[in-house]
């Protein structure tokens, strides 16, 4: 039994994915018989604002036109909802980027910190849990939604620094979650105890080999020992094939070699972890999950589409620079364009155990932690959502007057079936869960 | 036979039924040359019937024949088992002719005499067997395989931290302005800065740079408190293990927790930042285990930056220590389980870091070659041997051939040297022990690890044979912090304190005695236990009489001592007349003691079993003491003595009570005192040896005197510090070995570095049979 290379080898071992408990106790955990329909978020996070005018559509209602930016959309519109009108009310410490990337979730103030931003005053990390980690802890807590991880969050070209401007994900208060944007890590994370697994396995009939012929050379009173030492791998090596007998046709990704974590790989990288992001719904490793590409004043430079510039540096350019708001109004197409791979994978991909696509249970909500890059505004935060997991009516496009987006993660928790009063900062839930989605 | 049909259902395996049959042929000619049917002889005993048909294979104590049965007759199966397979398959050939009766009385005389595991625990010889690494073992050895591939540090006087403190938050090297060592990082710098002089106050940054020295093996938790921002790196100077640049909110205390493996010293850095905050301050803590959260000490800083130390994260089940010391005899289902994730959990590290232990960048073109080369090594540093070119090619090359992905090659290769009993076994060899057995000996013996370079190059010349040689390498091991983490590890379990987690007193009687008192305590026992066993003399008397101790400033204000200038530990003068060395260290005091009373019962119960190695037989039935309300007006000494009245608590407690009497001058924190209930102490006491002599004292100073002077003593801390060492019973290096080791301790004047060479010189050299010592080859 000799071991393959990675991609062979993850291609047959992915099969064993969500084999029943082993001793590693890999797989997935709710129970299929019982269940209600799997229910899934996915939060997909670009940063420094979009160009509003190519952005919104421009009417209300089931007829509406995709503007530029969210053209790739298209082969979705009717499971879309654009909601205008959705503003970060958070106030507090902290300068516009820092409270648009740590209260987006949060929907609460960050704590006084030293952390200075360009304008207003120092502040700290968000004073409360995110919205992903509040269902996913939601979901964790009931038996028949379980899973292996609460929550998963993936990043692209996330900068290995910690601060306000590159977390959004809290666990709670002063706990921010960082984002893993090494797909490889993150394989491991899903699959490397499989991997152990699997060069377990390859060794294991060496072990005893190697134990029967030291057994030969002890004295018969020390045998015992050895003896029983190979019974223990026999064992070893039976529940091993057990676990890899146990297959379900569930495959892990292939990834391909050795692609490194930087800028110009953006394209390769956001592909990569939205492969696995789709295979841990189908291994129903987590029913939560978000992506972050760069962070809060990302500066991604997108020489893919012609754009030496970097991203963040782009976004304070002036409205009237046409030639700026083009490469912005590009660059935030190419994000949707990363929506609307997403999008394809779950819509072409069966429901495991169940009925129609994973794109029927799941939503994906994708956002921004700024409204506009130049003002810094914080009102109108870029708020598209897509996929039928949550039962609001989709193919809309909705404009509401300055709500606090609290309410709206509201509304995303009680579709869940997660009752709470209040998300965030309670003086900003006021009329509850956001309206007018169902 | 009947030992390998038993092996055979437990385990099956082709070699087995080969090397029967061969033993059948052996019983059929035995049954015929004794003239026919062994039925119809109703007065002939099991006894006979086994010595007169079973004997030439099995031998006359069931030890086995070599050539013949060679395996013993011992095992677990019932005696109606046996019965049956006596009846339905011995002798071989023709099982029709030990039937019924005859078959049961053979049987249970096997059964009785050899095979059951009690009769064979009392009826075996001594002898050096198999063992595993214990857990101690498995984690030093995996520290020092991987770590050999790493520079080495060398541990110099040096304490303190590097500091550099700049201005600004940036450490612009053109903005440092102050670079010193700091002994601890403890600072309130308050509206100010570290120097005004030459840092105005405001916005400054500045970087402690070093490694912490771990005592114990456990978890660490470290702290820093700031109001500021900071970073802390331990053991890994890429991660952080704390990482608090952001402040944020009231958040000022930072943990977080990581295992490291006493005597070993661990990279360390801590940045610190302030920006617009109103103060500035920082605090590096640590709480390490069985201790109290405190500053690190500046003892426990070294300002270089020594290499990462390899520490394993997986649980292992703890050693059986049913002989007294922790041993590897014995193995179980969940120890072959963590002896597999901790293979996996090493050799993904493996992988992970194999740039750095190879020396091989990813992309070098001879990538392969030296990957093999690195493999090679690590097989060979495991296996404390060089590897023939068989085992290179089933241990490294195999894995390489055809694999396309060099990282999995390794892994496979890594994986199958830390499952293979060739790194996890000591004494495989057999009967031949060569140099690098005696090699493997000495180093487990003194570091509980592998042989490192200098002794493997040793056995390599064949420089290890002679007793001398011996003794050399052995002298030159004992200044390694390895040894002195031994025989701090030993000294803890001989007094017992390896696993005490609370000493908590009565607050309202003893008010002041709290976490911070009892962890500083343990330092202050360890403190006098290093200076007396490293010192030159080294003088096993003096642990016992000493009059002096270390105390720090919160000592000695608790136990009333001259308080020391500093922060440190000095050592300060006692009474004579009243104390001797560790035995009324107020640790010890502490830890054999009740919440509110001193236990004169815990005391005298240490001094038997751990001073003076007297058997003592477990109380006949559980007994609450009684408590100290029950009559107000007795002393302790007299309610111990009333509730151990009755002649059955007699047998044991007429040895005990009086050498633990001879304490009752300390309560229960070790502080000393002159009367109890408005009664003076009484502490007299007595002991009758074990050749019978009585002998009387006043006091703990005159139990001391007796007891450093007691040959029973010295027996007993020589056997606890040889089975500690060597793991394996003293018996089994001769009968006489305890006798000689004991007689050397004598003559070096008590010397415990002499004796720790000398058991090196005496079991290093031992074969495995022990018929004859390894003559010079």
């Amino acid at each position: 039994m000799r071991q393959k290379t990675r991609r062979a080898f993850m291609r047959d071992l992915g099969l064993s994915a969500a084999a029943t408990p082993f001793v590693w106790g890999l797989a997935a955990r709710g129970s299929e018989a019982t269940a209600p329909r799997r229910q899934r978020l996915v939060i997909l996070f670009s940063p420094n604002g979009v160009v509003p005018w190519n952005f919104w559509p421009k009417e209300v209602g089931e007829q509406f036109t995709l503007p530029e930016i969210l053209t790739p959309l298209q082969p979705f519109q009717k499971r879309v909802l654009t909601l205008h009108g959705i503003c970060n009310r958070v106030r507090g410490d902290g300068d516009s980027h820092m409270r648009g990337m740590s209260c987006l979730l949060t929907g609460i103030e960050l704590f006084p910190g030293n952390i200075q931003g360009g304008s207003d005053t120092p502040a700290g990390w968000a004073s409360g849990i995110s919205i992903d980690h509040e269902i996913g802890s939601f979901l964790q807590g009931r038996e028949e939604t379980k899973t292996r991880f609460a929550s998963l969050e993936f990043g692209v070209v996330v900068p290995p620094r910690a601060d306000p401007w590159t977390r959004m994900v809290y666990a709670g208060p002063n706990k921010p979650i960082a984002p893993i944007d090494d797909p490889y890590q993150m394989l491991r994370k899903l699959y490397g105890r499989l991997q152990d697994q699997a060069s377990l396995s390859a060794i294991l009939d060496d072990v005893q080999e190697d134990l029967r012929k030291v057994r030969d050379v002890v004295s018969a009173a020390d045998r015992r020992v050895l003896e029983e030492n190979e019974t223990f791998v026999r064992e070893l090596e039976l529940e091993l094939r057990a676990a890899s007998q146990d297959q379900t046709q569930r495959q892990a990704p292939e990834l391909d070699g050795d692609v490194k974590n930087v800028n110009d790989n953006i394209p390769t990288l956001s592909r990569m972890q939205l492969d696995l992001l789709v295979n841990s719904f189908v291994n129903d490793f987590t029913r939560v999950a978000t992506v972050q590409y760069t962070n809060s004043v990302g500066q991604a430079r997108m020489r893919w589409l012609g754009i030496d510039e970097a991203h963040h540096e782009l976004s304070h350019n002036a409205d009237s620079d046409t030639a700026s708001q083009e490469k912005l109004t590009r660059i935030n197409q190419w994000f949707c364009q990363q929506l609307a791979y997403l999008l394809e994978k779950l819509a072409s991909t069966p429901e495991p155990g169940g009925e129609g696509t994973l794109l029927d249970n799941t939503v994906v909500v994708w956002t921004n932690e700024l409204g506009k890059g130049n003002s810094h505004t914080l009102d109108n935060i870029p708020f598209v959502l897509a996929g039928n997991g949550l039962g609001f009516r989709m193919g809309r496009s909705l404009k509401y007057d300055k709500v606090p987006h609290n309410r709206l993660w509201l509304a995303v928790a009680h579709a869940f079936g997660h009752r709470l009063e209040t998300f965030g900062k309670p003086e900003l839930c006021g009329g509850g869960p956001l309206h007018d989605l169902t | 036979m009947i030992g390998y049909l038993l092996r055979e259902r437990r385990s099956g395996g082709d070699c087995v039924v080969v090397r029967a049959a061969k033993c059948a042929l052996i019983a059929a000619a035995t049954a015929a040359f004794s003239g026919g049917s062994w039925a119809g002889e109703p007065d002939v005993t099991g006894k006979e019937l086994y010595e007169r048909h079973c004997v030439r294979c099995h031998g006359a104590r069931g030890e086995g024949v070599p050539d013949k049965c060679a395996d013993p007759l011992g095992g677990s199966q019932s005696l109606a088992d046996l019965v049956q397979i006596v009846d339905e398959t011995m002798p071989e050939d023709d099982p029709s002719q030990c039937t019924g009766e005859d078959a049961r009385k053979v049987a249970q005389y096997i059964f009785e005499s050899f095979y059951a595991p009690e009769a064979e625990e009392r009826t075996r010889q001594a002898r050096i067997e198999l063992s595993r690494l214990t857990v101690r073992q498995y984690h030093n050895a995996v520290a020092d395989l991987v770590g050999r591939f790493l520079r080495d540090g060398t541990l110099d006087e040096r304490r303190g931290l590097r500091a550099e403190y700049f201005s600004g938050r940036g450490f612009q090297r053109d903005k440092r302005a102050i670079e010193r060592v700091d002994g601890v990082v403890d600072f309130e710098f308050g509206e100010g800065s570290p120097n005004s002089a030459v840092i105005a106050p405001g916005e400054f940054s500045a970087r402690w740079q070093g490694s912490v020295i771990a005592d114990s093996t456990g978890d660490y938790e470290f702290s820093i408190q700031t109001e500021n921002g900071a970073r802390l790196w331990v053991n890994d100077l890429q991660q952080p293990l704390i990482d608090a640049w952001v402040q944020s909110g009231t958040d000022d205390d930072h943990r977080a927790t990581i295992r490291l493996l006493g005597g070993r010293v661990y990279p360390l850095r801590l940045e610190f930042s302030r920006s617009k905050e109103k103060t500035a301050s920082i605090h590096l803590r640590w709480q390490p285990p069985r201790d109290a959260l405190a500053v690190i000490p500046r003892r426990h800083l070294v300002p270089d930056s020594f290499p990462p130390v390899f520490v394993v994260n997986t649980d292992f089940p703890p050693d059986d220590s049913s002989a007294g010391y922790e041993r590897g005899t014995t193995i179980s289902k969940s120890w072959d389980q963590a002896k597999t994730y901790a293979a996996v959990e090493i050799a993904n590290k493996v992988v992970a870091n194999i740039a750095s232990l190879a020396g091989c960048k990813d992309d070098a073109p001879d990538r392969k070659e030296r990957l093999v080369d690195f493999c090679h090594r690590f097989a060979q540093r495991a296996f404390r041997r060089p590897l023939s070119d068989e085992q290179k090619q089933f241990f490294v090359e195999r894995h390489f051939e055809g694999e396309e992905e060099l990282n999995v090659a390794v892994k496979n290769a890594v994986l199958l040297v830390l499952l293979s009993p060739r790194f996890l076994y000591l004494g495989i060899a057999g009967n031949q022990v060569d140099d690098y057995d005696i090699a493997s000996r000495i180093s487990f013996a003194l570091w509980d690890s592998l042989p490192d370079s200098a002794l493997l190059q040793a056995a390599e010349r064949g420089e290890l044979r002679t007793p001398d040689a011996v003794a050399n390498q052995a002298r030159r091991m004992l200044a390694d912090p390895r040894a002195r983490s031994k025989v701090r590890y030993f000294l803890h379990h001989w007094l017992n304190i390896a696993h005490v987690d609370d000493l908590s007193k009565d607050n309202t009687q003893f008010p002041g005695f709290d976490g911070a008192v009892a962890a500083d305590l343990r330092e202050s026992l360890d403190l006098f236990l290093d200076h007396i066993v490293w010192s030159d003399r080294a003088d096993f008397r003096e642990l016992l009489l000493a009059d002096y101790w270390f105390v720090n400033r919160r000592l000695a204000s608790f136990y009333g001592a001259e308080p020391p200038e500093d922060d440190g530990f000095v050592r300060v003068p006692r009474d004579s007349r009243q104390h001797a060395g560790l035995l009324t260290h107020p640790y010890l005091m502490a830890r054999y003691a009740y919440h509110k009373t001193s236990s004169p019962i815990h005391r005298g119960v240490f001094i038997v079993r751990g001073q003076l190695g007297r058997f003592l037989k477990p109380p006949p039935e559980a007994v609450t003491p009684l408590d100290e309300g029950f009559n107000p007006d007795l002393t302790t000494r007299q309610r111990v003595a009333l509730q151990t009245k009755p002649a059955a608590c007699q047998t044991c407690h007429a040895m005990i009570n009086p050498l633990g009497f001879a304490f009752e001058h300390f309560d229960a924190v070790g502080r000393v005192r002159t009367d109890e209930k408005k009664s003076p102490i009484d502490a007299s006491g007595s002991y009758t040896t074990a050749s019978g002599s009585v002998v009387t004292f006043a006091g703990a100073r005159d139990l001391a005197e007796f007891l450093a002077a007691s040959e029973e003593t010295h027996r007993c801390f020589v056997g606890q510090l040889f089975h500690h060492v060597v793991k394996q019973p003293a018996a089994a290096f001769g009968k006489d070995e305890l006798d000689h080791l004991t007689a050397a301790f004598v003559a070096s004047e008590f010397n415990v570095q002499d004796l720790l060479v000398e058991i090196a010189k005496t079991t290093a050299l031992q074969a495995n049979d022990q018929e004859s010592t390894i003559e010079s080859q």
